[in-house]
């Protein structure tokens, strides 16, 4: 079991944006969270690279309990993510951004820095070799000097992909990569994102695009008012009346997360 | 020959600018992390001050006293840094602007020590240091057609410009690593940056103490060129001053501390009633600065045109 | 004695309460910083100054002539700094505080050679007059402030809190697009508030000038300061902190000129920011603290 949520639940003032969620993600596995807007599921990565703290329940990661962990020993320990709104660093280049994807995996301080020690040369070597590597792998290598913020829409989520795998992740959240994707693009994501899984990364994916998440995930959670409503197969998803229910039975509400 | 060349005023306000090149270093590299610090002036006193009272009263060789007056400094920075630090940046401007008060105060007042708002004379100066090594050495600036205070000056002038050119390399050093680009991704997406496992407090406090540091070595190598500082040396005004030279220069890039430095400091120089409606004019650009371009006059797109402009020359050629 | 002392550090505690309300309106509604603030402050004493003692008006109309031209300083520091920042792409949170440090010094140094640099004095025909009750001297001038004072707070809070303008303010402040949305004119809103904010200055202006008989262009650094010190004591954008906090650094103000070393007075703001930073951060009011601004 890579990642397992238990019981989680997130009050805002009042407001339950998650009660009492529980789900297993098993090691290599694409899972699926998916829901009508405002269900709660970017407060479930919110809580789990613990931007917020549950109020109550725990986040256990490879068998550790990292619920309260600061954020960036919990990329440390091998989960990293892109955001549904793309946060790039937009005024550096698309390789830098990767570089810096790469910092945790790397070690050089002031002064080696400063000195360019045989060690922080050969590191830094290392990290932008593997940058490259990664933005060959997201189609961007030969974009590696613009600005990420004069990038494409489509490039720049990709970008963001990068970014997160240079921190070598078990565990990739990614929240609606596909959004505002066109239908070529959205294929080529899904090649990437199996071609991710391949190499042994297990993917948490938020998505809108139930095409896409059906023919991807192994399992898929389906969050509704900020409560689990059935878990499964794509298969057993698309037959559930709960979801279909809370699908076709109102309007979509204003995304709270 | 040489001296015909040499004239100390000029070589004084070369040795100024290089300090104040210093002090927009100093705003520079907390910027650079997102931090604006509104204390340099404070900073820059603190240093000032150790290292005036240690070799006036325990009789301490003058770079010993900077040494130890700078990393005062930036003992300082971290010990303000660190509460500050873990709230959002307003935070961190006002603890800045309140210390350089406080800094201010207690110079004034601690009397028995600092000698009040008369200040501190008879700090030993670096230039006639330097020249009574040289007599020692058995060098004699007649050797090299100078007069004693050609030599002096000119002194002073090699010894800063080493340290500022240091400054300059190490941080630009920095800048390319691993540290830098922590740095600047802070300074873009402080969320983001920790969520791809940055540190953020570490960084922060790392860069907002090494301008602490610099800060606090330009005050001591001011008070070492000057021979006396007194409290009206460190006030806000000179804090807001030094923010200008970054601010206007261009705070994206070094090269725009280090440009607005030497405008700044020479304009008033060159253009007299400049000096004396200075601070009002410098508050009029810093309004205008903040409206029409926030990053300063040198930025990264300007830069690379200048580059290109020199590519496409030697291409001619 | 003891009593006396409090009396002044009351006194001085709600001019410092009516500073610090400038800057928590502000900032509450704007999430800005007006470091502005402490200059326009001072130009409110200087034209208290200017009205009473050069032009020879009576107090009520220095005042009034001191609440119009802050608050015109007021609209015009929101046309030309704040406003040109909002919602601009690409602009750093930092950029409105560099931006109205510029107004700052500008203002002081205006006043500077419009004024020169020393303190004026600042002359009520009331000044000299007290009332002895017991073995206590109470100055008129020192019950003027306090009522001034009690009357423009109490008036702020029901202004916030029972009127329409206040109702929009206080919504402006909890979430500027939600209020847009539920059809509230936020830029006229803001622009109201750095006007109110300003004149309160202006006001608070005029009562530091009768109540320390002096004003120079310097003072408005100083006082800024304190205001500064008693937002993050009372919690950010908090009205009930400021006027608490005003209070609290009035009194210790007093108290450790009365029974210890008058010189460190100025250094109690400061200390007491850093004590606040380390072990309240939200300030005693606050309830959260406001990351990311």
């Amino acid at each position: 079991m890579v990642l397992e949520i238990r019981n989680v639940s997130k009050n805002f003032g009042g407001i339950h944006a998650l009660k009492d969620v529980s789900f297993q993600i098993q090691e290599g596995e694409i899972y699926g969270l998916i829901g009508p807007n405002g269900a709660g599921k970017t407060t479930m990565f919110n809580l789990i690279t613990n931007i917020f703290e549950p109020t109550s329940g725990q986040i256990v990661f490879n068998d550790s309990n990292i619920t309260g962990l600061k954020s960036y020993k919990i990329t440390e320990q091998g989960i990293c993510r892109t955001y549904q709104n793309i946060r790039l660093f937009s005024q550096m280049s698309a390789l830098k951004n990767v570089m810096v994807g790469g910092h945790c995996r790397s070690t050089s301080g002031v002064f080696s820095s400063v000195f360019r020690t045989k060690k922080q040369k050969r590191e830094e070597k290392a990290l932008t070799e593997k940058a490259e590597e990664l933005l060959d792998l997201v189609g961007l290598l030969e974009h590696k000097d613009a600005l990420a913020e004069n990038l494409a829409y489509g490039q720049q989520r990709r970008l963001e992909i990068a970014r997160a795998m240079a921190s070598n992740p078990k565990l990739l959240l990614l929240d609606e990569p596909a959004a505002g994707m066109n239908e070529k693009e959205t294929d080529s994501l899904y090649d990437l994102i199996k071609l991710i899984q391949s190499k042994g990364i297990t993917v948490l994916i938020i998505e809108h695009d139930m095409p896409l998440v059906m023919k991807l995930c192994d399992r898929i959670t389906v969050l509704n008012f900020g409560e689990k409503l059935a878990e499964g197969t794509p298969y057993e998803i698309q037959n559930n009346e709960a979801v279909i229910e809370a699908y076709l039975g109102r309007e979509e509400d204003v995304d709270i997360a | 020959m040489l001296a015909d060349f040499i004239n100390p005023y000029h070589l004084q306000i070369a040795s100024f600018i290089l300090i104040n090149i210093l002090l927009a270093i100093s705003v520079y590299v907390p910027l650079s992390s997102g931090q604006l610090s509104l204390g340099s002036a404070g900073f820059m006193g603190v240093g000032a001050y150790t290292s005036a009272l240690l070799t006036i009263h325990f009789d301490l060789p003058i770079f010993v006293g900077i040494l130890i007056g700078a990393s005062v400094a930036g003992c300082l920075g971290i010990i303000i840094g660190i509460p500050s630090l873990r709230l959002s940046g307003v935070y961190l401007a006002i603890a800045t602007l309140g210390l350089g008060e406080v800094i201010r105060v207690i110079f004034v007042n601690w009397e028995s020590l600092t000698k009040g708002s008369i200040g501190l004379t008879g700090i030993p100066q670096m230039g006639r240091e330097l020249l009574n090594l040289a007599r020692d050495f058995g060098i004699q600036p007649a050797m090299f057609g100078l007069r004693n205070n050609q030599f002096v000056y000119l002194m002073v002038f090699v010894i800063l410009f080493i340290l500022v050119t240091a400054t300059i390399w190490f941080v630009f050093r920095q800048q390319n690593s691993r540290v830098g680009r922590s740095f600047s991704s802070i300074q873009m997406d402080e969320k983001a940056a920790e969520s791809m496992g940055i540190n953020i407090t570490y960084f922060k406090v790392l860069s907002f103490s090494q301008g602490a540091f610099l800060a606090g070595l330009a005050g001591a190598l001011f008070a070492h060129v000057m021979g006396y500082i007194s409290p009206s040396d460190f006030s806000y005004h000179r804090a807001v001053e030094i923010l200008i030279f970054t601010v206007f220069g261009g705070s994206e890039v070094i090269i725009g501390s280090i440009f607005g430095a030497i405008f700044l400091t020479l304009i008033p120089e060159v253009l007299r009633f400049v000096s004396e409606y200075r601070y009002i004019i410098y508050g009029i650009m810093l309004v205008i600065l903040m409206a029409v371009r926030p990053q300063g006059i040198l930025d990264i797109q300007l830069l690379s045109k200048f580059k290109r402009l020199k590519r496409s020359k030697g291409g001619v050629r | 004695m003891l009593l006396e002392q409090f009396i002044n550090g009351i006194t001085l505690g709600s001019i410092y309460a009516i500073v610090a309300l400038g800057f928590t309106l502000v900032f509450g509604v704007l999430g800005i910083i007006n470091m502005a603030h402490g200059e326009i402050f001072m130009v409110g004493a200087f034209v208290g100054v200017m009205t009473t003692g050069v032009l020879g008006w009576p107090l009520w109309l220095a005042f009034v002539a001191s609440i119009v031209v802050t608050a015109i300083l007021g609209y015009l520091l929101e046309t030309f700094t704040l406003r040109p920042l909002r919602g601009k792409r690409g602009v750093s949170h930092l950029a409105p505080l560099i931006s109205t440090i510029g107004v700052s010094i500008l203002l002081e140094n205006l006043s500077h050679h419009l004024f020169g640099a020393g303190n004026k004095p600042f002359r009520t025909e009331f000044a000299e007059m007290s009332i002895e009750i017991g073995s206590i001297t109470i100055y008129i001038v020192q019950i003027v402030i306090f009522v001034i004072s009690i009357i423009l707070m109490i008036g702020l809070s029901i202004w916030l809190s029972k009127t329409k303008a206040g109702k929009a303010l206080r919504a402006t402040a909890e979430n500027l697009e939600t209020a847009s949305i539920l059809g509230v004119d936020t830029k006229k809103i803001i622009t109201l508030t750095v006007i109110i904010a300003s004149a309160m200055g202006g006001i608070a202006g005029i009562l530091v000038g009768m109540a320390f008989n002096s004003v120079s262009p310097q003072m408005g650094l100083a006082i800024g300061l304190k205001g500064l010190a008693i937002i993050i004591l009372g919690g950010m954008g908090n009205v009930k902190g400021a006027m608490v906090g005003g209070l609290i650094l009035g009194l210790s103000e007093t108290f450790l000129v009365a029974y210890g070393d008058s010189g460190y007075r100025d250094a109690i703001a400061f200390i007491m920011i850093i004590v606040i930073l380390l072990l309240r951060p939200q300030g005693i009011f606050g309830s959260k603290i406001v990351e990311g601004r």
